[in-house]
């Protein structure tokens, strides 16, 4: 008897210092079993015990960004689902979505998140903005105004940036695939 | 042949009358009959809300996100105007769509 009240309150000890996993992270850690990725896009967990703080690197292998390698930081907070990660680029890029300081400008990280969206719709979402840079919805002025008047003088500003060239006097990160 | 029951053990299971028993809360992808993230107790303890759109959410998951969005509340999932339906109107209209 004596002995299983002294195992009992080996149990509940061993569960305090055991952290409480919250909503979030029990969502996240589905998100992250639930992740398809192509082999165009890898996360790196920096903290293995963290799973809201990560990074995902995208190595487009067509389109005007093939060749270059980007990495996003990941912030989850404890809303999520209700509030999207916050992401963002570690790199100075030359890119209209993307502003110098590596803010992102994707909808469904911003006024379009809904809970029902995961990961892997952001992850989908930021590779398909190196595939279709998109000019509407501008962070990068410069950048967007070249994509609009000529695609190909863009295209060949993409490549300079790339390997951390000088466009109008302002510039890029090298970001070329190691 | 005569048979005395000396006893006997019942058995009963529940489930919530989704439109498919397998599918998840879209909002933090549990089961129905499972709890959202916060909840302990499935069931009455963790009740879902049926919305006119005939898409279904943990109670507690679907009203964070309409009190986030309380000016204009839109189901998530198709985002139509957020309706409540009652059960019975419920499974007349996905009765029906089948």
């Amino acid at each position: 008897m004596i002995k299983i009240w002294s195992m009992k309150k080996e149990e509940e000890s061993a569960k305090k210092k055991k952290p409480k996993t919250s909503p979030a992270q029990l969502r996240v850690q589905k998100d992250l079993t639930e992740l398809e990725l192509p082999k165009t896009m890898k996360t790196h967990f920096a903290d293995p015990n963290d799973v809201l703080n990560f990074t995902l690197t995208i190595e487009p292998d067509e389109g005007m960004y093939k060749n270059g390698s980007f990495t996003f930081t990941f912030a989850i907070n404890t809303n999520y689902p209700h509030d999207p990660p916050k992401v963002k680029c570690t790199q100075k890029i030359y890119h209209p979505n993307v502003d110098l300081e590596g803010n992102v400008c994707l909808n469904i990280l911003r006024e379009d998140w809904k809970p029902v969206l995961n990961l892997n719709s952001i992850m989908v979402g930021l590779q398909y903005l190196f595939l279709e840079p998109n000019a509407d919805d501008p962070l990068n002025k410069e950048a967007a105004e070249d994509l609009r008047r000529d695609r190909s003088v863009f295209s060949s500003n993409v490549k300079r940036s790339l390997t951390g060239g000088a466009i109008k006097g302002i510039s890029y990160d090298r970001v070329l695939v190691k | 042949m005569k048979v005395k029951l000396k006893s006997f053990t019942p058995v009963a299971y529940w489930h919530w009358d989704t439109r498919d028993p397998d599918d998840v809360c879209g909002i933090c992808q549990n089961q129905f009959d499972g709890v959202c993230g916060t909840c302990k107790e499935p069931g009455d303890g963790c009740p879902l809300l049926f919305g006119k759109c005939t898409h279904e959410f943990h109670l507690h998951c679907i009203m964070q996100w309409l009190e986030q969005h309380s000016r204009k509340p839109l189901c998530p999932l198709c985002k139509r105007p957020w309706e409540e339906a009652t059960a019975e109107k419920y499974q007349e209209e996905t009765a029906a769509q089948q």
